[in-house]
């Protein structure tokens, strides 16, 4: 991006980044061993000065949060792979991700942002808050790797996937919606496997987030229209078929 | 019983012995192979930091406990992928707890409702006497000490950005300083500070 992108080292190990300049700097990360080195040593030095904060929790958390890990589950220790990402679709993904969270985050900004199309649709926003720290937390990854494709009708399907996270986020953002009585629906394919459909939605919707677990494994997501009941098998042909392998 | 403090130094009543202070980096790796007793522990050992810094960061004590536990229930989810190679496992935590912070703050654009605080004048957060162990007491009089060890402005470059999650350009601003100043003595700072505090990663 920037010739002098390691001067943001010091301000990159402080979390003093916005979106894109971390994204920059993490591609730079991975090109440059040294590099690697000092933020480590830089991010162990910042680290520290959480001694300094101390402060005692409220009483409620600690058995908040031990009910908390009593039902959540454990990420496997896979191996983060090899990020692949094109420059251009990372800066345009990092803008669209900062629009989605701050989507996700304030709520009714969702509507602002993609003015008429999401109005009618409250509930989307709806379960865009419910996983709003997890997709803020997938679109933030280290390791985000993001494919776009252009859907037959118009408009675009972004996937986004993050193997640290084990899950990745589908962007899809119709320009109109399917004629009436029918359904966008997104698949997940996994080798070998049948299509999956992914989250359900409804007659006149054009636009969700979809949160998807396990979204690394997927070779592609597949974006269909269908009748407005739960469809078992994609509808071909496909809408947009985002390879992700 | 009480839930919180460092139950470390207490015997553990259902333990034959007492045991001897917890490392995080085993307790992490316990926490890895999904041992919900060491993840009790690793709670005790950490939480009074990754709930003062995220407190210190948001300014909110309801919204700090949401996103303290937001980040603790993390670390459990993702102890697996814990990497001892790029460094200690307290690193890892409070790495994880300050990212959290600075997104939260940036999304809710909180930063405009809060107090600009210059400096590290603030730098005593209250805190129970009980959780006043002696390593705890001299980590946070060494990181004091190496604080004092900066310039004034890398000092409040540092301290702006990590205690109150400003950006560096808002960084800049408040002090009145140009972009690349602010990038150099963020860099410089935190070069000085690692070799006050003897930081080492093992690579």
């Amino acid at each position: 991006m920037t010739t002098d992108i390691h001067a943001l080292v010091g301000a990159y190990a402080l979390d003093a980044v916005d979106d894109v300049e971390r994204a920059a700097f993490d591609r730079h990360l991975r090109e440059c061993e040294n590099c690697r080195v000092e933020v480590d040593e830089l991010r162990a030095a910042s680290a520290r000065l959480a001694d300094g904060a101390w402060s005692v929790p409220p009483p409620g958390l600690r058995d908040e949060v031990m009910t908390a890990i009593g039902r959540t589950r454990q990420l496997s220790p896979a191996a983060p792979a090899k990020a692949r990402r094109d420059a251009s679709r990372l800066r345009r993904l990092t803008a669209a991700a900062a629009v989605v969270v701050a989507a996700v985050g304030a709520g009714t900004a969702v509507y602002q942002v993609q003015d008429h199309r999401v109005r009618r649709e409250q509930g989307i926003a709806a379960a865009a808050r419910a996983s709003e720290a997890r997709v803020r937390a997938i679109l933030t990854a280290p390791d985000l790797v993001t494919h776009e494709e252009t859907l037959a009708d118009g408009g675009r399907v972004t996937v986004a996937s993050s193997r640290l996270h084990d899950a990745g986020v589908i962007v899809l953002d119709a320009d109109g919606a399917p004629s009436s009585g029918r359904v966008f629906q997104l698949w997940t394919i996994r080798p070998g496997g049948a299509p999956e459909p992914v989250g359900r939605m409804i007659p006149g919707q054009t636009a969700v987030v979809q949160l998807v677990e396990g979204l690394p494994g997927v070779t592609d997501v597949g974006v269909t229209v269908e009748p407005d009941n739960a469809a078992t098998t994609p509808t071909l042909p496909m809408k947009a078929d985002v390879k992700l392998v | 019983m009480t839930e919180r403090g460092s139950s470390a130094r207490r015997p553990d009543h259902l333990a034959a012995v007492p045991k001897p202070p917890p490392d995080a980096g085993e307790l992490l790796r316990s926490v890895a192979r999904g041992d919900e007793k060491a993840f009790g522990r690793l709670y005790d050992l950490v939480a009074p930091r990754v709930y003062g810094l995220i407190r210190r960061v948001l300014r909110d004590p309801g919204l700090a406990e949401e996103v303290a536990q937001e980040v603790l229930v993390e670390v459990w989810r993702t102890a697996a992928r814990f990497d001892p190679a790029r460094g200690s496992a307290t690193s890892w935590v409070f790495t994880i707890a300050h990212r959290r912070a600075v997104d939260r703050v940036r999304s809710e654009q909180a930063a405009t409702d809060r107090n600009l605080k210059v400096g590290a004048a603030s730098i005593d957060t209250p805190y129970d006497s009980v959780l006043d162990e002696v390593s705890g007491r001299l980590e946070r009089q060494q990181v004091r000490h190496c604080l004092d060890d900066l310039t004034e402005l890398q000092r409040q470059a540092v301290t702006l950005a990590y205690y109150q999650g400003y950006s560096y350009p808002q960084v800049a601003e408040l002090l009145n300083a140009s972009l690349p100043t602010v990038k150099s003595r963020m860099r410089d700072g935190l070069i000085r500070l690692r070799d006050c505090l003897g930081v080492e990663v093992t690579a």
